[in-house]
This record gives structure tokens, C-alpha cells and sequence, in this order.
């Protein structure tokens, strides 16, 4: 082997070693493709897909699509799909899911007609008892789970068996409808009906609260040459100017004027979980839990505590999802809920590609949830029999998946 | 070991160049590896050795730049049968024997249409284990092997496929030290026999005992290329601190550090504890003291560190903390243990004192939160220093900076910290020593849990020893000799 010496290396100025090269030239900066590297843009790109899809509708189907009414009216009746998709979300995020939330709607769905008709109670203490059962099934799971290390999978299609056969016993196996001297307070049908609208006002603080938030979250898109000043100016104009395009192009006041109280209830319930996932540490320890349960066990979080507030917390807002189900419905007929389970999964998964990349979010749920919907019914605007439904929800559903991978993979 | 290999081909590397974006991680490598040569690569975390590994087997393609094999040129050698690639991660099933484990991905030996003929793939088997002594093995479990041998056996793998250049990326940096020398026995036979070896490493010892020629890479540039024989810890240490301001520090330890801590109120406690492996575990930790832990992986060692930390119950004897003694752990597996990929730094940073950072509503004040993160952030030096960035995709020793981090914003009583300096750079590791000197100086009680013996120099005031679960009497570190604890570990 032949001796070698030393070879020194390029000679670099002193304490050049933690300074980052500034004698090579900058590349001509390759500014759009950067930006399009960002995991903001990266997160958005299903978005736009679903948005030049409904702009494709909007083009080929005109105003038969692009109705705000008819578009509404998608949204209120999918409310308690969206409720279930947050349930099945808060489990997710936790690192478990929960098969039962669907039979768990069911059962309250039976309680609040049953309970407020047949039974006569007043309607406060009933929805107190629904939601009191939806903690306990959240409790149940969460102790079957956590506490006795049950596998995930049989303990929920367990619950879920319980849960949906204890809504037979109670009903006897048959449809429960209000009998006459026995009927649902209206007010109560009136916040499952459509054509009962909230106060404007309600849904106007919504919104300015939605650019207020948004406001916010823009702070993180800062160039990172941009003083701080001059971009908060710029956010206020970004903020300003996507108000004003969706004014004019899509009618915002004709929208807040005909959100349906579920659709309120739908908002409502999303920003306090957005604020229960985001700005408490519940939400922090949640993630933590899901991401890498032994790492968060030794960081000093109450893992099984913590999961088994999230399967109580699913436990309530599938209940939730059932009480209104009952509003809508003015009845109960067996297993309700039974077909929405997939669809809230898949609103739950959709969410890990509209507006991100890879964890499951509150508004991607309900954005994703929507979208879903929406395309299915233009296709059946359009001409496509309503029994091809299934079929679209599970190949949007898988597309936009494949699609943010192929993303990834291409990014590798 | 009677086989000798046929010559492997010259390597040629020519102004390798590497950009992600806009960075520049490899500037210009130029490598020559002669056949036969057994070549240490060597440089801090960051510094450009996985990237250029990875570019060798194919998995990122070079920005510029010549690899040559003997006279051909080529994109990389990944898949090439005469190289072969032994990654931490050894790639095997742990549930298969190792017989099956070797003919994994192998061109099928058949006796008749579709069986298969047990009894060439057994010689076939046997020949690839006797270049690292360990036919013994072949209807082993892989998982029933110790650590070491399971090295030994994708080392044979890759030589039973027919490799006679061989690059070993860090395989021996989490084994214990025995089994990590039977490793490099095994290497330097082969290297012996003719086969071309090139191991990533960051400990001294083996580039000293093992290589021909060692390769440091600083910064993605090669910063030094030399002989070993005659080279001794000063040098080479020297080598790889050139750009380093800072050098490990012996940090000189009079009597006085240790004299009246005896006299403190003990803030942790531990005696007659039984947990896991350990046991009898008879501790006590006074303020203001580092005490050293050390033993062999498997002895228990480690239970004993989540004892003091909490997280592991006695199953008998008691754990006493101080009223309103926290205890903060770093713990020692950092890929699976430590952090949490996904999500961001800030967040993995201030995971375990939220509770800092909560408004009267119950509120995260998020900008609070994030600016107290950043600022731990560049205390530390992590890089790079975004606190957005997510955690899995820094380098194994900004990972445990950051795992640092979020013990320090706990502000405890105790740190319990397991192999702290485990896999990390010389530069960095020597900032973790200087952390833990300031940890003593604001009176924090501090347990070192290591196998690596450096540690126990460097920065503790005493030490015990981990055999069969049972804690030794601790003793001052300055009745130790290095000797000692090279012995016992």
C-alpha cells in the first residue's frame, strides 16, 4: 500500500465551518419551484384538484351545480357523516380508531325520539341522557382498550355490536316514530329541518372569525426575506381580496343567509375541536400519543389517559351526530346509521391530504367530508344513477390518497 | 478461514458533488480505495458520510462527479453482486434462521421444477458463515443470535453473494463492545483475504486498531485521507476537530467537587429496588453530583435509569424522590424512544412542560411557546435551526440535542440521561459535556446512564457498575483508570 499523505483540504476562511459557504455564487433561485416545495402549497394541491373539479361541474352542468340552495342542502343532510367523521378523527389522531361511532349514532338516534315520545320526558333531560351514553360507550371502548389491552379492532366491532343491538332491544326491533300527543318539540325538528335558518349573525361572527384565524395562520407563509410589517400589511390584503372573491363569485352573503342550524352546529362543533386539537395541550399530548406512544409515555404524557379521553370524546360526538340525526329524520328506523361509517373514515382519511400532508386535521375532515359529497351528487346531476354513489366515494377517496403519495414519492 | 478472494477492483471517486436544493452536502470527494484496503470514513453528523454511502448504493443519484470500478464507469454500485452494503439497520428477519436469512433474494438452488435443494443451499450457507467464523449458527434464529453475530451474519450474506468491496455504514455503533469486536476481527480477516472494506464509524478505537488509511470528511469536503499504522488518539482526534474551535475537554476535577455534597438533603433515593432486569438497585443522588452508570447492554442497566426517572415501577424496594423532585429523562433509543417524526421541533421540544406556556383559559399561548423553543433551539446549536422543521428529518445528533432541549425546559431536579452522547459527532458530543458541567453548577442532579466509557471521564464525579442487574458501590471517578471500565464493560 503505497504511504499517502495528508491532503489538505480546500482552504476555507477561519470559522468558515458553521458558516454557510458564502463565497459560492447563489443559484438563480428557483423561486416558484421552492414555493411549490412548501407543505403548505404541497398540502393544498387535493384541494385544487377538488376545486377545478367542481369548476369542471360548474362549466358542464351550469346553474343546475353551481346552486347554493342545492349545495347546502348536500351539506345539512350530511351533517351527521361529518359529526362522524370528527369521531372517528380524534381517535385516529390518538393512534386507535373507533368502529363503533356509527351503531353509537344509531342508539341515540332511537333514544331522543324514543325517550321524548314514547317516554315523554322533557327534551333537556334527553339530550342530557344521550350524550351521557355516548360518554359511557366512549368510556366502555376506552377501557376495553386501554385498560385491559383488548385489540383495538374487536373491542370497537364489539361496542359497536352492543351499541346498535341495544337500540333494537329498546325499540323492539322496529321503527319508532312520535305518536300523536307525544310529538318532538318543534324546535327541535326546527334545527333538523333546512328550511329553518339560524340568525345571520351567528354565521356572520363565523366567518369574521374564519378571517381572523386565517390572518393568523398566514403569519407562518412569511418569505423569509419580508420584514414583518410589510407582511402583516400584505396579510390583511390577502385576507381582504379572498373575501371579496368569494362576495362576488360565489354569493357569500347568499351562503350565510341559508346555512341550516346543523350547518351551524357543524361550524361550532369544528372550531372547538380545531381549538381543543391546536391551542390546548390535550390536543398537543393527543398527537404526541399518535405519533410515537412510547416517546410520549416517557416525555411524562398520561398515554392511556389521554386515549381514553379521545375515545370519550368520539363517544359524544357520535351521540351527537345520532340526537341530530334524530332532528332531521323526525323518526327512527333500525341501523340508521349503520352506512355511515365508511364514508366517516373516509372523511377522516381525506383529511390527511386536503390542506396537509399526512395528519389528520378538523377542517380537512368536514372539508373532506363535503367534497365527497359534492361530486358525487354532480355526477348524478349530470346524469349518473344515484346507486353509483358508493362507488365514486370510494374512488375519490383512494384517488386523493394516491395522488398526495405520488406527490411524496416524486418529492423523494 | 481458509478462502481467500479474488482481488476486488480499484475504486475511483472523482470530484463527487451532491446538492439538495440549494445546499451543497458533498463538494468535489475525490477517493481512491485500492483493492484489498480496509478504510475508515469518519467525520462529524451532518458532515456529508451518509450521503455519499447513499449515493454509492444507488440511492440518490450524484450532481456531478466520476465513480469508476476498475474501468468502467458507473452511476453508483448499488445492486452491483461484487458490492456489497451493511447498513445499521442489518435488513434481516430476526424470525427466520440464518440459513434462510442468507438464501433470502438469492437466484433459487433446485433440485427438480420447483424444490429446492436444501442441501446446496446449506454449503452454499456454510461457506458464506466460515468467513466470519460462524457456522455454528446456520439453523439459529437470527433473533436468538447476540447483536454482534447478527452483524456477522449480514456480513456473510453480503460475501456469500459474491461482494468484494464491502462498505459498512455504522454497524457496530450500537453494539456492546465485545460483540463490536468480533465485527472488526471479522472485517480485518477479510480485509486480509483481499476483500476492499470501508466502514463509517465514529469510534476512534476501531479506526486506530482496525484501518489501513482513514477518510474525514468535514463539512462535505474531504478534509483528510491518511495512513493509520503509527497514528495514535491525539492525532486523530486532531484530524477530526481541525475545523472545531472546541475540543473535548477533560474537565479537571479537584477533591472540593465532590466534598460536602454529602452533606445535601438526597433528591432521589433508591434502595433495595427490584424492576425489569434490575436489581438490587441501592442508589443515592444528591444535588449539584453526576453520577456515572455503566454496564453491558442487556444487564439491566438501562431499567434501572427509567426506575429513577419513574416511567418502570419497582416490583419490590422503594424509589424516594425529594418533595417536589421532577425528573427529566433522555432516553436511549432515540429513534424509537426519543422523538416524534412527525411533528414539528417546537412541538416535540416543549412536549413535557406544556404547562409553562397554558393562558388562565387553558389555552396554548402558541407565539410564547414558539419563541421560547427557538430560543433553546439556537442554545443548543440545532441545525438546521427552523423549529417548524419536522423532527425526522435532522441527523442523529440534532435529534438528541432536541431531546436535550426538551428536558432542560422541564427545569428538574434530576436529569436521568441514557447514552447522551450515543452516535453522535465529536464537536457535539463535547457541547453535551459542557451541558452537563452548567447542570451541575445550578445544583441539578444529574445520572449518566452509558455505555460508551468517555462519558464516565468526561463529566462524572462517580461511578457504578451494572453486572447481572446488580448496581455496584459507587466510587470517584479518579480512582478510576480507563482500564477499569474497559474491563467491566
Amino acid at each position: 500500500m503505497a504511504a499517502r499523505g495528508i491532503r489538505t483540504p480546500a482552504p476555507a476562511p477561519a470559522g468558515a465551518a458553521q458558516a454557510p459557504a458564502p463565497s459560492r455564487p447563489a443559484r438563480p433561485a428557483p423561486s416558484l419551484r421552492r414555493f411549490l416545495a412548501r407543505p403548505e402549497i404541497e398540502g393544498s394541491v387535493t384541494f385544487v384538484a377538488f376545486v377545478l373539479l367542481f369548476a369542471g361541474y360548474g362549466i358542464w352542468l351550469g346553474s343546475s351545480f353551481l346552486n347554493i340552495d342545492d349545495r347546502l342542502l348536500d351539506v345539512h343532510q350530511n351533517v351527521p357523516i361529518l359529526l362522524l367523521g370528527l369521531a372517528v378523527m380524534v381517535t385516529l389522531v390518538a393512534g386507535a380508531f373507533d368502529l363503533s361511532v356509527a351503531s353509537m349514532a344509531t342508539l341515540t338516534t332511537f333514544l331522543s325520539i324514543g325517550l321524548a315520545s314514547k317516554d315523554g320526558w322533557p327534551f333537556g333531560l334527553v339530550l342530557v341522557v344521550c350524550l351521557a351514553v355516548g360518554v359511557a360507550g366512549g368510556l366502555i371502548n376506552g377501557f376495553l382498550v386501554e385498560r385491559l389491552g383488548v385489540n383495538t379492532f374487536i373491542a370497537t366491532l364489539g361496542t359497536s355490536g352492543l351499541f346498535v343491538g341495544a337500540s333494537k332491544v329498546y325499540s323492539s326491533g322496529t321503527q319508532l316514530s312520535p305518536l300523536p300527543g307525544h310529538e318532538l318539540p318543534t324546535w327541535f325538528t326546527d334545527v333538523g329541518s333546512f328550511s329553518q335558518k339560524p340568525p345571520a349573525a351567528v354565521m356572520w361572527v363565523a366567518v369574521a372569525l374564519a378571517a381572523v384565524a386565517a390572518f393568523a395562520a398566514l403569519e407562518r407563509l412569511k418569505p423569509a426575506g419580508r420584514d414583518a410589517r410589510s407582511w402583516t400589511v400584505a396579510r390583511v390584503g390577502i385576507v381582504a381580496v379572498v373575501l371579496l372573491v368569494l362576495t362576488v363569485a360565489a354569493n357569500l352573503p347568499k351562503i350565510v343567509d341559508r346555512c341550516s342550524y346543523l350547518v351551524a352546529v357543524t361550524i361550532i362543533v369544528g372550531a372547538g375541536m380545531w381549538i381543543l386539537m391546536r391551542f390546548t395541550t390535550y390536543g398537543r399530548y393527543l398527537r404526541a400519543a399518535g405519533a410515537n406512544r412510547g416517546a410520549a409515555r416517557l416525555a411524562g404524557v398520561h398515554v392511556q389517559r389521554e386515549v381514553m379521553k379521545a375515545f370519550v370524546l368520539g363517544g359524544v360526538l357520535a351521540a351527537l351526530a345520532g340526537v341530530l340525526l334524530g332532528a332531521s329524520q323526525g323518526s327512527a328506523a333500525p341501523d340508521v346509521a349503520a352506512g355511515f361509517l365508511l364514508p366517516a373514515f373516509a372523511a377522516a382519511f381525506l383529511s390527511t391530504v386536503v390542506f396537509s400532508t399526512g395528519q389528520f386535521t378538523v377542517w380537512g375532515t368536514i372539508i373532506g367530508g363535503i367534497f365527497v359529497v359534492w361530486t358525487s351528487q354532480g355526477l348524478i346531476i349530470g346524469g349518473v344513477a344515484p346507486q353509483w354513489t358508493d362507488v365514486v366515494n370510494g374512488v375519490v377517496l383512494v384517488a386523493a390518497v394516491a395522488l398526495s403519495a405520488l406527490m411524496k414519492r416524486q418529492k423523494a | 478461514m481458509t478462502q481467500s478472494i479474488a482481488p476486488a477492483p480499484p475504486l475511483n471517486i472523482r470530484g463527487l458533488t451532491k446538492t439538495f436544493g440549494s445546499t451543497t452536502v458533498l463538494h468535489g470527494v475525490d477517493l481512491h480505495i485500492g483493492p484489498g484496503e480496509f478504510v475508515g470514513l469518519m467525520g462529524p453528523n451532518g458532515a456529508g458520510k451518509s450521503t455519499l454511502i447513499k449515493i454509492l448504493d444507488g440511492v440518490h443519484t450524484a450532481s456531478g462527479g466520476t465513480i469508476r470500478v476498475g474501468d468502467e464507469t458507473v452511476s453508483s454500485l448499488g445492486g452491483r453482486s461484487d458490492v456489497g452494503f451493511i447498513h445499521q439497520d442489518l435488513g434481516l428477519v430476526e424470525s427466520m434462521s440464518v440459513l434462510d436469512n442468507l438464501r433470502l433474494g438469492e437466484r433459487p438452488l433446485r433440485t427438480f421444477g420447483p424444490l429446492l435443494d436444501h442441501r446446496a443451499e446449506r454449503a452454499a450457507a456454510l461457506a458464506a458463515l466460515e468467513r466470519v467464523g460462524l457456522t455454528w449458527a446456520v439453523d439459529e434464529l437470527v433473533a436468538a443470535l447476540a447483536p454482534g453475530e447478527q452483524a456477522l451474519v449480514a456480513i456473510a450474506r453480503a460475501f456469500g453473494r459474491g461482494a468484494r468491496i464491502l462498505f459498512v455504514d455504522e454497524a457496530t455503533s450500537t453494539l456492546p463492545v465485545a460483540d463490536a469486536a468480533r465485527v472488526i476481527a471479522a472485517l480485518r480477516e477479510n480485509a486480509a483475504q483481499g476483500a476492499t472494506i470501508v466502514m463509517v464509524t465514529h469510534k476512534l478505537h476501531e479506526i486506530l486498531d482496525a484501518t489501513h488509511r482513514v477518510v474525514v470528511l468535514l463539512d462535505g469536503r474531504l478534509a483528510a485521507d491518511q495512513v493509520t499504522a503509527g497514528m495514535d488518539r491525539a492525532a486523530l482526534v486532531d484530524l477530526l476537530l481541525q475545523h472545531e474551535a472546541a475540543k473535548v475537554e477533560r474537565v479537571p476535577r479537584g477533591a472540593d467537587t465532590t466534598a460536602g455534597r454529602d452533606g445535601a438533603a438526597p433528591v432521589l433515593e433508591i434502595s433495595g429496588a427490584f424492576a425489569g432486569r434490575a436489581g438490587p438497585v441501592d442508589l443515592v443522588l444528591r444535588r449539584g453530583e453526576v453520577l456515572g452508570l455503566t454496564g453491558l447492554p442487556g444487564s439491566g442497566l438501562h431499567d434501572i435509569a427509567f426506575l429513577a426517572h419513574g416511567s418502570l415501577r419497582p416490583a419490590r424496594g422503594t424509589v424516594r424522590r425529594g418533595d417536589g423532585v421532577r425528573v427529566a429523562i433522555v432516553p436511549p433509543h432515540r429513534e424509537t424512544q426519543g422523538g416524534f417524526d412527525h411533528l414539528s421541533v417546537h412541538e416535540n421540544i416543549t412536549l413535557s412542560s406544556l404547562g409553562n406556556w397554558t393562558t388562565k383559559l387553558r389555552l396554548l399561548a402558541l407565539g410564547r411557546e414558539k419563541r421560547d423553543s427557538a430560543e433553546m433551539v439556537e442554545r443548543l446549536n440545532v441545525q438546521p435551526p427552523g423549529i417548524d422543521t419536522p423532527f425526522g428529518v435532522l441527523s442523529g445528533g440534532n435529534k438528541q440535542k432536541v431531546i436535550f432541549g426538551r428536558a432542560l425546559l422541564q427545569r428538574p431536579a434530576v436529569y436521568v440521561l441514557c447514552e447522551p452522547t450515543r452516535g453522535v459527532d465529536v464537536g457535539t458530543r463535547s457541547e453535551i459535556y459542557r451541558l452537563i458541567e452548567e447542570l451541575r453548577d445550578t445544583d441539578a442532579a444529574v445520572l449518566v446512564v452509558t455505555s460508551d466509557s468517555e462519558d464516565l471521564f468526561a463529566v462524572c464525579d462517580a461511578v457504578a457498575v451494572v453486572e447481572d442487574g446488580r448496581l455496584s458501590e459507587s466510587r470517584p471517578i479518579e480512582h478510576m483508570q480507563p482500564a477499569d471500565l474497559e474491563v467491566m464493560v
